[in-house]
C-alpha cells in the first residue's frame, strides 16, 4: 500500500491530527451547550432540514416577458417594469406554523435563474454557451468546485427532478422554459455584454488565460453583481410604502425636465423616481398576493389557532403593503419582506441585515412597555428568522455557489459595537438575539460581535455559551480596527466619526460602511443603523498568490495547462529579492487587468442592470434621485482587491528563502523538479480526491525527493511567532495593503485589501501544483487569511495571535482567523473565561477576527463516514457556518485536519 | 376523470421539487402522488382557455401583448395571472 502523506507529515513532525495544548480524551466528547428552539419553529426546522434545494422559472419568465416587450425604454425604467411584473406574478406559498411569511420562490428553499446576468453555466455541458463560457475561463472553477453530497444539495438528477449547476433541483417540466429563457438573453446578459467589451481591454488575453488558470476564482460583475454590504431597512420603516411613493412622486414634479447644473445625469432623476414607484408598486402587490392567500388559507383551515394565525398573517400583511409598522412583528414582517424582496431583485451573497437589534428595538423596547410583547415572545420570531435566512439559496454556477461560497449566503447579523455616542449599543434585545441563535442553531444568520472594551461582560460570556454550542458563531471582529479601516477609506466621501460608529459586517466579514437614520414611533426618536455604501463584493475576486508564486517560478508558464498566463519574465531568480520583486510584478499586473474588465462587466451591470429596490433604501438615492450607478449611495469606494492562499504563499517563501537562499542547502531547480513531481506523491486526480489526507506516494517512488520534502516541512511556519516566518507575511501585508490602493474602480474611486478565503482556499488549491513548503498538488491551502496551515501551528494559540497580529490590520478591509478548538477545553465558565481571554488578547494585539470551532475532530471524521447521521451538524468553514453535509469533501478533510486546539 | 396529481391541486403548497403540505390535512405529501377525489384544480397556464399548446412542454399565451406573442409553459403556476381564464 502507498504511504499517505500523512504518514510522511507525522515523519517530519507535522501531524494532520494535530493537538496542541494537551490531548484530547479517546471517547468522541459532544459539545458543551445545546438547546432546542420552540416546538413552533422546530416543526419549521424540521422540514428545513428535509427540504431540497428547488428551482422554478416564475419570477425569471415574468421578468423577461416583460422586459423583451419594452425595446426601446429607458433602461432604468425598463428593468423597473421587469421587477414589476416578476414581483406581482410571484406566487405566494406559506407553511402551517409560520409568522413570518413570504418566500424566495413558491418553494420553502426556492430560487430561481437570473439569465439576465449570465445564461451560460446552466446549459449542458454540450451546448454551445456552456462551451464558450468554458473558453472565456469563466466556467473553469466549476470543474474545480464540488458541493457536499448531502443536505438539501441537488447534485444528481433523479426521477422527475433534474440537477442544476450541481445544487438546484427544477422540475423536468420546467427545463424546455428554462433553456428558451436563457436563450432570450443569449448576448443581452451582462455576462455577454460584458465579454463583449472588455475584449476591448488590449490586454484580454491574459485575463482569459488568468481565469483558465483559476489564478482568479471567478468574475464580479455578472456573477454576483451586489452583496457583502449591509442592507438598509430605514425609509420603509420610517415612511412605509405610500410614504415612500409620495416622496418619489413629489421629487419626480420637481426634477422633470431639469438638469439642475449637472449636466451628465441630472437629467436622469426623473426615469430613477418612475422606476422606483414601480418596483414599491411590485413589491405592494407581492405583499398583497401573500395577504390574500393568509386569507383564502384562514378560509379553508379546520385548525382554528391556525385560521386566527392565518388572520393575523394577512392583516399585517395589509398594514405594511401602505403603512410603516407600529409593532416589534409588523416591523419584523416588514425587514424580512424588505431583506426577500432586494435578494430576488439581483444574485446577492451577503447582503446582510446588519445591527437588526438597533433596528428592531424601538418596537421591541415600546411593545415589552405596553404589554403588547414578551421576550420569549420576541425570542420565538428571532428563531423563525433563522430558518427564513438558512433558508435562502442564491442561483448562480457551481464554482461560485460551491467551490467559493459553500452555499452559503451570508445574511450576517452583527450586535455590539458602539452607538452613536461612543458608548456600548449593547441592548436586551441583542441578549435575545443570542440566546435565539443558540436555541436555533443554524447557519443563518451568522452572527458578527463588533468588539470593543465597552461591552459588557455579561453579553460577551453569553456570547462565549453561543460559541460553545457548537455553532460557529458569534465571530468577533474589532471595532477599533474597523474604524480606523473606515476612517482612511471614507473620509474623503465625507465619513464622520458618529457614521463610523454605525459600521457593520456585510457578508462574512467585510467592514462596511452605514449611516445612523432618525426613526420616529409613537412620539419619540431612535437612532438606528443601516448600510450606505455600495457592495464590497466587488472588484477583483479570490486571486491565489500560490498560483501566482507558482508562474513566478515557471517563467510565465502554467504547468497544469502548459499555457502561457504571464509574459516570460526570464529572470534566474538568483536572489530571494530577486524572487520577491517578480512576484510582485505578477501581482499587479494580474490585479491591473483584473481591474480592467470587471470594470467594464460592472459598468455593464449599471447601464442594464442597476439596484432599484435595494438602491431606494440606502441614503441618498431616493433624496438625491439618483440610483447605485450613479454614484447615488452616500459611500461608493467599496471595490476590493481580495487574495487568496496568504498563509500558504508565505509558508513557501519561508521555505525558499530558507532552503534556497539562505542556507543554499538546496537549488531552485531543484526545487522545482520537486514540485513538478509532486515530491513523489501521485498526482491528486490520480487518487481521485483533492483533499489532504488521501495523498498517496507513487507506487515506483523511490524515495527521491524524501529528504527534501522532509527539509521543506521542517522549514519554518507561520504561526509559531516565529520572526523569520512572520517578516516575510509582514512584508506582504505593507506591500498589499497600499499596493490594492492604486487600482481605481469605474466609479472612479481607489480600491483596498480585502482578505478572506470563504471555501476558495479548496476549489483553488485542487488547481495548483504542490507548493515549496511542502504542501502536494491539489489539496486545500491554509484556510482564511490568518489561520495556519493545519498542523503547523506547535507553539499554542498565543504564539498564533502573535504571528496573526505583527502587521497593522486597520490597513486592510479585514483579516481572518480561525482557530478549532476541543470542547472539553472551555468546560464551564472557567473554560467560557479561559476563551473569553483569549479572545481580548487578540483584539488588544490588533487583531481584526477571530472565531472558533468548537468540535472533537473525532466528531467530524465520524460525520465524514456517517453523514446521515449527523444532518445537522454545523462547523464554522471560513468567515462562515454551514451544515458538515453541505460542504465539499476537500473543504471536510482540511477542517478535520485543523490542528486541535485542548487547552487555551 | 383521472385525479388530480397533488402538485395540480390548489391546496397543496410545495416544500421543494418533490413534496409539499396538503392545506387541507396538514399533512406532508407526495408532489407525484394522486390528491384524493374533488380536490380543486391548481390554476397553471395548461389549464387557461388562453393557453394554445405547441406540444413540447411549450406553447404560446393568446393574452400576450408582445408580437410575436411570448411562449408559455403548461405546468406554470398561474394563480397571480390576471388573464387566466379557466378552461376545465
Ligand atoms: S393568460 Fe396567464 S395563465 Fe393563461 S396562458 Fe397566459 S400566462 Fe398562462
Amino acid at each position: 500500500m502507498s504511504k499517505k502523506l500523512k504518514e510522511v507529515l507525522a515523519n517530519a513532525g507535522i501531524s494532520m491530527d494535530l493537538q496542541s495544548g494537551g490531548a484530547a480524551p479517546e471517547k468522541m466528547v459532544d459539545r458543551e451547550v445545546k438547546r432546542e428552539p420552540h416546538p413552533r419553529i422546530k416543526k419549521l426546522k424540521d422540514i428545513f432540514m428535509d427540504t431540497l434545494s428547488s428551482a422554478n422559472n416564475e419570477f425569471t419568465y415574468w421578468y423577461t416577458r416583460e422586459y423583451m416587450m419594452h425595446d426601446c425604454e429607458i433602461p432604468v425604467v425598463r428593468r423597473a417594469m421587469a421587477l414589476k411584473s416578476a414581483f406581482s406574478h410571484s406566487t405566494p406559498a406559506i407553511y402551517p406554523g409560520e409568522l413570518l411569511v413570504m418566500h424566495k420562490a413558491s418553494y420553502f428553499r426556492g430560487s430561481f435563474p437570473m439569465p439576465w446576468l449570465s445564461e451560460g453555466f446552466y446549459m449542458a455541458h454540450e451546448d454551445e454557451f456552456y462551451k464558450e463560457a468554458l473558453k472565456r475561463g469563466s466556467a473553469s472553477v466549476d470543474e474545480h468546485s464540488k458541493f457536499g453530497q448531502g443536505g438539501g444539495n441537488v447534485t444528481k438528477s433523479f426521477g422527475k427532478v433534474i440537477s442544476i449547476a450541481g445544487k438546484f433541483g427544477m422540475r423536468q417540466e420546467e427545463i424546455p422554459a428554462l433553456l428558451k429563457l436563457a436563450k432570450m438573453w443569449y448576448g443581452k446578459s451582462v455576462d455577454d455584454l460584458g465579454n463583449k467589451y472588455e475584449k476591448m481591454v488590449p490586454e484580454y488575453k491574459t485575463k482569459e488565460q488568468i481565469m483558465r488558470s483559476i489564478i482568479c476564482m471567478f468574475d464580479s460583475g455578472f456573477t454576483l453583481p451586489q452583496g457583502r454590504e449591509i442592507i438598509n431597512y430605514y425609509y420603509p420603516l420610517e415612511y412605509g410604502f405610500d410614504g415612500i411613493i409620495k416622496i418619489a412622486k413629489e421629487l419626480k414634479d420637481k426634477v422633470a425636465g431639469k438638469a439642475d447644473g449637472d449636466g451628465m445625469v441630472g437629467m436622469n432623476r426623473l426615469y430613477n423616481y418612475e422606476a422606483i414607484i414601480l418596483v414599491i408598486e411590485g413589491m405592494q402587490k407581492w405583499i398583497n398576493n401573500y395577504a390574500k392567500e393568509a386569507h383564502r388559507l384562514e378560509k379553508i383551515t379546520q385548525d382554528e389557532k391556525q385560521k386566527e394565525e392565518y388572520k393575523s398573517i394577512a392583516e399585517r400583511l395589509e398594514w405594511i403593503e401602505h403603512n410603516p409598522p407600529r409593532t416589534f412583528i409588523e416591523a419584523f414582517q416588514m425587514i424580512e419582506t424588505l431583506h426577500i424582496g432586494v435578494l430576488n431583485e439581483d444574485a446577492i451573497s451577503g447582503m446582510s441585515p446588519g445591527r437588526i437589534g438597533l433596528v428592531l428595538y424601538p418596537y421591541f423596547e415600546q411593545d415589552i412597555e405596553a404589554g403588547r410583547l414578551t421576550e420569549d415572545e420576541a425570542i420565538e420570531l428571532l428563531e423563525q428568522d433563522r430558518i427564513v435566512k438558512t433558508s435562502i439559496d442564491c442561483f448562480a454556477s457551481t464554482g461560485v455557489v460551491g467551490g467559493v461560497l459553500s452555499g452559503n449566503t451570508f445574511n450576517t447579523v452583527s450586535v455590539g459595537g458602539l452607538d452613536r455616542e461612543g458608548q456600548s449599543a449593547v441592548n436586551r434585545l441583542e441578549y435575545l438575539i443570542l440566546e435565539a441563535s443558540a436555541n436555533n442553531a443554524m447557519p443563518q444568520s451568522t452572527i458578527a460581535l463588533l468588539y470593543d472594551e465597552k461591552l459588557p461582560e455579561d453579553f460577551l460570556m453569553l456570547a462565549m455559551e453561543v460559541i460553545k454550542c457548537g455553532t460557529g458563531y458569534p465571530a468577533f471582529m474589532n471595532t477599533v480596527i474597523a474604524q480606523e479601516f473606515l476612517m482612511k477609506q471614507y473620509c474623503k466621501e465625507g465619513m464622520n466619526l458618529e457614521d463610523v460608529r454605525s459600521w457593520a459586517i456585510g457578508g462574512c466579514l467585510e467592514t462596511s460602511p452605514s449611516v445612523w437614520e432618525l426613526l420616529h414611533l409613537n412620539g419619540k426618536e431612535y437612532w438606528i443603523p443601516g448600510g450606505a455604501g455600495q457592495p464590497t463584493s466587488v472588484g477583483v475576486h479570490f486571486l491565489s498568490m500560490p498560483k501566482v508564486l507558482e508562474l513566478v517560478l515557471f517563467n510565465g508558464i502554467d504547468p497544469r495547462t502548459k499555457e502561457k498566463v504571464y509574459e516570460p519574465h526570464n529572470s534566474k531568480l538568483e536572489t530571494y529579492e530577486e524572487l520577491w520583486k517578480q512576484f510582485k510584478l505578477y501581482w499587479q499586473i494580474t490585479c491591473q487587468v483584473l481591474t480592467w474588465t470587471n470594470n467594464i462587466q460592472h459598468d455593464v451591470w449599471r447601464k442594464n442592470n442597476m439596484a432599484i429596490l435595494n438602491s431606494l433604501m440606502k441614503p441618498d438615492c431616493l433624496d438625491k434621485g439618483h440610483l447605485i450607478n450613479e454614484l447615488g449611495y452616500r459611500y461608493n469606494g467599496t471595490f476590493s482587491i481580495e487574495s487568496a492562499g496568504t498563509i500558504t504563499m508565505v509558508n513557501s517563501l519561508a521555505a525558499l528563502k530558507k532552503i534556497v537562499y539562505d542556507d543554499k542547502s538546496e537549488t531552485l531547480d531543484t526545487i522545482k523538479d520537486a514540485i513538478l513531481d509532486n515530491f513523489g506523491f501521485k498526482d491528486a486526480s490520480e487518487v481521485n480526491s483533492f483533499s489532504l489526507a488521501d495523498q498517496e506516494r507513487k507506487n515506483n517512488d523511490a524515495g527521491k525527493w524524501e529528504k527534501l520534502h522532509f527539509e521543506v516541512l521542517q522549514a519554518p511556519k507561520y504561526g509559531n511567532d516565529d520572526k523569520f516566518a512572520d517578516n516575510i507575511l509582514l512584508e506582504w501585508e505593507e506591500f498589499f495593503c497600499e499596493d490594492a490602493t492604486h487600482y481605481e474602480s469605474l466609479y472612479g474611486l481607489n480600491m483596498y485589501p480585502c482578505q478572506i478565503s470563504v471555501s476558495t482556499h479548496g476549489a483553488m488549491g485542487s488547481a495548483t501544483l504542490a507548493t515549496a513548503d511542502g504542501r502536494l498538488s491539489g489539496t486545500t491551502f491554509a484556510d482564511a487569511s490568518m489561520s495556519a496551515f493545519p498542523g503547523t501551528d506547535r507553539n499554542g494559540p498565543y504564539a498564533l495571535l502573535n504571528s496573526a497580529s505583527i502587521w497593522d490590520h486597520a490597513q486592510s478591509q479585514n483579516s481572518q482567523l480561525n482557530i478549532k478548538i476541543h470542547p472539553t477545553a472551555i468546560r464551564g465558565i472557567e473554560g467560557s473565561k479561559k476563551l473569553l481571554a483569549l479572545t481580548r488578547a487578540y483584539m488588544r494585539k490588533g487583531g481584526f477576527h477571530i472565531q472558533y470551532n468548537i468540535v472533537d475532530s473525532k466528531v467530524l471524521a465520524a460525520a465524514q463516514k456517517n453523514p446521515e447521521n449527523y444532518r445537522d451538524l454545523m462547523v464554522r468553514v471560513a468567515g462562515f457556518t454551514q451544515y458538515w453535509v453541505e460542504i465539499g469533501k476537500a473543504v471536510q478533510d482540511e477542517l478535520i485536519a485543523r490542528t486541535e486546539y485542548e487547552g487555551v | 376523470m383521472e385525479n388530480l396529481l397533488y402538485r395540480d391541486a390548489r391546496n397543496y403548497v410545495p416544500i421543494d421539487v418533490t413534496k409539499g403540505i396538503d392545506h387541507l390535512t396538514g399533512q406532508i405529501v407526495m408532489a407525484d402522488k394522486e390528491a384524493p377525489n374533488g380536490y380543486e384544480v391548481m390554476p397553471k397556464c395548461k389549464n387557461c382557455k388562453n393557453f394554445k399548446d405547441d406540444g413540447e412542454l411549450m406553447g404560446i399565451c393568446e393574452s400576450s401583448m408582445s408580437n410575436p406573442k411570448f411562449f408559455a409553459y403548461p405546468d406554470m403556476v398561474a394563480v397571480t395571472c390576471e388573464m387566466y381564464s379557466n378552461k376545465l
